[in-house]
């Protein structure tokens, strides 16, 4: 039984509720147990640190402090944006001990950091903690026939110094989890490139245009389904694909899941745990692939002639 | 009675500013021994030097002390002075107050001065104690290694075996050539390749005065300037190259095909085989690692079918010995894997290849029959995209440094594909064009004209499939504007780098070699050819990038540096060098394990006078010694001096301060 | 035009330096860094010029750029500056100068941005955690924009998206406190 600490964030009981609980879903599959941050605290996520210093740290370093309060040596955390503020946090703290300690006591008062808990992203402690192996053998509906392009986001492995954590370029991460369900990965160019994040409300048109050319490519790479592992990122490419297709002129209807909604699916849990209502873009037209048989590769000739033992060495 | 000469140097400002020049040549005078002290504002100057030798004739001086710049800089000169005026050049002391004083100590001056009148004192005091030493001649082997057959180590052997010197030339692949055999024309006149370097290829060959060992390795260098002694490894080919007519039966016939190394991969070769067809020398070599004979005993095609009976598969690698004088390393480069620059997708996309696979495509005697084609799909491109500066000039992937080639080579490439697809178009993103050889800028401009390439200044960010092209993106910095060029094939302009296994050659040869592996020049503005250790030189991209104008010149340097090392019938030996007092030597031989020159013996002498028993004792051999001290430091009975540092004179410098 | 060696020391590098621990002149001007970001096109300046403007001491023109306040910090241009310069540690340093200097971009949609931003961070002030319903009625009053995105409302709040409540953080006056000390610490600077 592996535990450990766990922050929600803002939109965990809203618009990302059905990420939440497809996690705590699969973790209870693979033996994993949560334990919340008592009295956890919004990170301030994007506008803490665009508009001030000192706050933008202090906001995040409150609930490290909470943390420590816990048994546990590392916090998973599932919205992409959360985990960045969070990790940025401690690893400026970690590296400038006097500026935490100036934060630490005037701003925030909970307690003393130490920089004992370790900071994941949930995709992260999926892959590096439990394993493909664990996630493979507790699959019962395999997901086969089911391409998905899987879209990472800016803040899940970038940057490179923070994160540690897969490719900044073309991570592999989540390719490999939908593998193991069974979902066959696309060759998808765009894993990493930006949804317009949080301009969502304030600068729509740049979320449009750049959400917009995600869904493009995922099409041309051939996907049924984009997955993802940040509530900005599904809410951008879902909510937003009707607009997208209206401004463009393109026709998408591409699902967009949690990497935690396939999980639960292919490992059996019930249909209506999963919360695809919740999806805008339909989601069955994609799920209805899982399953089919994919046409016979052609064969290839073997040549008539007798040739002389050709064989290549490599 | 001793009778010492100080010469206190103003250098100009250099010390005289720091340093009160005329006091410490009153402080000097009180000393006893000295019967003669003057300061002068340059004594390396002719004037300087005729005081000295002046001095030295009318005070009848019996030994000299400049107090000037460090010994570095000018011994040779003020011994040169010594010596013109009948005194034995060792009896001269050289007292740095400049970078020992002056130089370090430029807020005090009081200090300053004081410390050179220290150091004037030790000078003086040691003087005193100096003798008479004379140079040591030892005998020069007149032959030279040149380990490397590319166009670097070819220049050089011809050049060195022109001047009647005998060169044994080690290249470890089967044929020499290097990199410029690879090449399809080069700049700035895209004169070919091969055809100006195989009459070169084909000299070296044929000379009476080059022993070209192809398919070999260095193994071991023994022994110092003038005296090498060098063990090389023959790789066994399994062709008596005697009896081979390089008739090419063999390797028509064999069954196996391995990636071509010639040509970057692109196509196959057989495990029998010549690397090119102008290959030198023009005999095949087995590659034993996907031989089937020579792995699992089956097949033996090769064997069948050569009339003259050259195949040999019991062939084994030969290890020979050559006595050598002087060496010249000039073993070329390596080219940088791009893997890093995951956001180009390198590795992912077939139609994306290094400027070197290019050069093959694009050579007649390439894979692609001269004609560049797409690797997915075999069709022509029309739209070429070329980035240069790939882990050049990139701290955070690759390397800091510029290649310097790249630049020029992509400008030919442009013109080599307009020459080759007459409707294709290139398109070139740069951060600079570096074009500073002679014709160079020119060969640019009329590039640019000539193919209508477009020039975007702006490193490539991504590069991304949209169907069976790929989109490359960058600024155009010049407009202002992000743009997308569709590429059918894009071609990456790799950095230079030092061949994989320098660090290992170096230290096998006793050299030094930088972070990134190029081996280290002595000097990078006045000794670019020479090393640090006496008798090896450098030539070509080894030490650093350049192209072949350069490559050729610093060659032709090394030939001069080795024809002027073996002009004499000897060498001249710095005499300061070890010797043992067998009266305290206890024979530990602790000597003989430090010595880095294995100069040191072990030998018999009678226990007393007279007396029938042996002992051992050390011995050194003053033709290897090199005068390092490493012998006299570890001797703990104290039974070693080194000529020119002697204890006693060691020790008169320190009592004197 | 511009008129450079007036303004004697280039103290702009220097703020910026301090502020971001970024090497702003080892920037050569690859440009990799504008194709790379996502919204360059909508910046007046992208960033190398903004590198450069930082070098050549133009910091009223720097503040009043509207690129510090469209950088998304997505990290996706330092991750290939090939001069490892921390990209949006520059944008982030110039736009908090120039918020401290209060010589602010003044175009509608900057105008927009900084609104969503106060009204975001207004929400976590009062209930410690983001009120994503009210914030998103506060922006569209703010921004005089009533209807916008309310063609998804109706969607949106069936299924449950958009909570219509806030949970407070039961130490939601702690939060409060934190904000009136960073005030007050960023005030005595």
């Amino acid at each position: 039984m592996k535990k450990l600490t766990y922050f929600p964030g803002c939109s965990a009981h809203g618009t990302s509720e059905e990420f939440d609980s497809t996690l705590k879903l699969v973790l209870k599959t693979l033996d994993v147990e949560l334990e919340d941050i008592p009295d956890w605290n919004c990170c301030g996520a994007t506008s803490a640190h665009v508009m001030t210093e000192n706050l933008a740290y202090a906001l995040p370093l409150r609930n490290l402090v909470l943390a420590e309060k816990l048994p546990h040596t590392t916090m998973g955390i599932a919205c992409a944006s959360c985990y960045q503020r969070m990790k940025v946090t401690k690893v400026h703290m970690d590296e400038n001990p006097e500026l935490a300690a100036k934060i630490n006591s005037t701003i925030v008062e909970e307690g003393h950091y130490q920089g004992k808990v370790d900071v994941k992203s949930m995709l992260q402690y999926a892959y590096e903690d439990i394993g493909l192996e664990a996630i493979r053998s507790k699959v019962t509906s395999p997901l086969t026939g089911l391409k998905v392009a899987c879209y990472y986001g800016c803040l899940l492995t970038r940057p490179k110094k923070i994160t540690q954590f897969d490719s900044p370029e073309f991570p592999m991460s989540m390719d490999r989890i939908c593998e193991a369900l069974g979902a066959t990965a696309t060759e998808f160019d765009y894993k990493t490139e930006c949804c317009g994040a949080s301009f969502s409300i304030s600068n729509t048109e740049v979320v449009e245009s750049l959400s917009g050319k995600i869904l493009e490519m995922a099409q041309e790479s051939g996907a049924h389904a984009i997955v993802v592992a940040c509530p900005l990122c599904q809410s951008n490419l879902d909510m937003r694909q009707p607009d997208i297709e209206k401004k463009s002129g393109r026709k998408y209807g591409i699902p967009v899941f949690y990497f935690t909604q396939l999980m639960a699916l292919a490992f059996g849990h019930p249909r209506e745990k999963l919360k695809f209502p919740k999806h805008i873009v339909p989601v069955e037209g994609a799920l209805s692939n899982i399953g089919k048989a994919e046409p016979a590769p052609e064969k290839i000739k073997k040549p008539t002639k007798a040739v002389e033992a050709e064989s290549e060495v490599e | 009675m001793a009778r010492v000469g100080v010469f206190v140097c103003f250098c100009g400002a250099n010390i005289a500013d720091y340093v009160d020049v005329p006091q410490v040549v009153e402080e000097v005078k009180k000393i006893r021994e000295v019967k003669y002290a003057v300061e002068y504002k340059y004594m390396c100057s002719d004037p300087g030097q005729q005081m000295i030798r002046d001095a030295i004739v009318n005070n009848r001086l019996t030994s000299v002390v400049v107090a000037a710049c460090s010994p570095r800089m000018h011994e040779k000169t003020f011994r040169k002075a010594l010596s013109d005026a009948g005194m034995n050049p060792y009896l001269l002391e050289v007292a740095n107050i400049r970078e020992h004083s002056s130089w370090v100590h430029q807020k005090d001056k009081k200090a300053a001065t004081e410390k050179a009148m220290d150091l004037c004192r030790m000078a003086v005091a040691k003087s005193i104690a100096n003798e008479q030493l004379f140079e040591i001649s030892v005998p020069v082997t007149k032959r030279a290694l040149v380990i490397g057959g590319g166009i670097a180590g070819i220049q050089a052997a011809l050049d060195i075996a022109d001047a009647r010197i005998p060169v044994v030339l080690v290249e470890k692949s089967p044929s020499i050539g290097g990199k410029m055999a690879q090449l399809d024309e080069t700049f700035p006149t895209l004169d070919c390749s091969q055809c100006i370097l195989t009459p070169k290829m084909v000299d070296v060959a044929s000379h009476p005065f080059i022993e070209l060992i192809p398919y070999s390795e260095v193994l071991e260098l023994q022994g110092f300037v003038g005296n090498y002694k060098a063990k090389i490894r023959k790789k066994a080919s399994y062709v008596n190259f005697k009896t081979c007519t390089g008739c090419g039966a063999c390797w028509q016939k064999c069954p196996v095909k391995v990636p071509n190394e010639y040509n970057m991969g692109l196509d196959k070769r057989r495990a029998i085989y010549t690397p090119f067809p102008q290959a030198v020398p023009n005999k095949p070599v087995i590659d034993a690692e996907h031989c089937t004979m020579l792995q699992k005993g089956k097949c033996g095609i090769c064997a069948k079918v050569c009339q003259p009976g050259a195949i040999d598969y019991t062939m084994q690698d030969e290890v020979i010995e050559r006595e050598i004088g002087a060496v010249v390393v000039a073993t070329g480069y390596d080219l940088w894997d791009p893997k890093p620059y995951e956001e180009y997708g390198v590795g992912r996309f077939k139609d994306i290849i290094t400027s070197l696979e290019f050069e093959r495509m694009v050579s007649a005697n390439g894979p692609t029959n001269g004609v560049p084609v797409r690797p997915s799909d075999g069709k022509v491109p029309k739209n070429v995209v070329f980035i240069k500066c790939i882990g050049s000039r990139d701290e955070a992937k690759g390397i800091e440094y510029c290649s310097k080639i790249c630049c020029m080579y992509t400008t030919k490439h442009t013109i080599l594909l307009h020459h080759k697809v007459h409707d294709s178009h290139s398109y070139v993103f740069y951060m600079d064009i570096r074009a500073a050889g002679k014709g160079y800028e020119e060969f640019v401009h009329k590039a640019q004209v000539d193919t209508h390439a477009t020039y975007l200044r702006g490193r490539v960010s991504k590069i991304y499939k949209k169907g069976d092209k790929l989109m490359v993106r960058g600024e155009d910095a010049q407009i202002g504007q992000v743009v997308e060029v569709e590429a059918d094939l894009v071609v990456l302009a790799t950095a230079v780098t030092s061949p994989h296994d320098n660090p290992e050659l170096a230290r096998l040869l006793g050299i030094s070699y930088d972070k990134h592996g190029f081996l280290s020049e002595a000097h990078p503005k006045l000794r670019p050819v020479e090393t640090a250790k006496a008798g090896i030189f450098l030539a070509g991209c080894t030490q650093a990038p350049k192209d072949i104008p350069e490559t050729v010149a610093q060659a032709s340097a090394c030939a001069a540096k080795v024809c002027g090392l073996f002009a004499g019938d000897t060498l001249k030996k710095d005499p300061m060098i070890s010797t043992v007092n067998t009266e305290f030597c206890s024979g530990c031989q602790n000597c003989v394990n430090v010595c880095p020159y294995g100069a040191i013996v072990t030998d018999e002498v009678p226990f007393g006078h007279g007396s029938k028993e042996m002992r051992t004792v050390a011995k050194i051999n003053e033709g290897v010694c090199q005068g390092c001290g490493s012998c006299v430091a570890i001797c703990r009975s104290m039974a070693i001096n080194l000529a020119g540092f002697t204890d006693p004179q060691i020790i008169n410098e320190i009592v004197s301060i | 035009m511009i008129t450079l060696g007036t303004k004697g020391k280039n103290t702009f590098l220097e703020a910026v330096g301090r502020k971001s621990g970024a090497n702003v002149l080892d920037c050569y001007q690859c440009g990799k860094c504008v194709s790379t970001c996502p919204v360059s096109q909508y910046m007046d300046f992208p960033p190398r010029e903004i590198m450069q403007m930082i070098k050549l001491n133009l910091r009223d023109e720097a503040y009043m750029a509207n690129s510090h306040w469209f950088c998304l910090t997505c990290s996706a241009c330092s991750g290939r500056c090939p001069r490892e310069i921390d990209i949006p540690a520059v944008m982030e340093a110039v736009r908090h100068l120039a918020i401290e200097e209060n010589y602010v971009n003044d175009s509608k949609k900057v105008k927009e941005i900084r609104k969503f931003h106060e009204i975001f961070l207004d929400m976590v002030k009062r209930y410690g955690r983001n009120y994503e319903l009210r914030m998103m009625a506060e922006f569209n009053i703010r921004t005089r924009n009533l209807f916008k995105d309310m063609h998804l409302a109706p969607k949106a709040l069936a299924k449950g998206k958009i909570p219509l409540g806030v949970k407070p953080l039961k130490s939601a006056q702690a939060i409060k406190r934190m904000y009136d000390v960073a005030e007050k610490l960023e005030k005595n600077k």
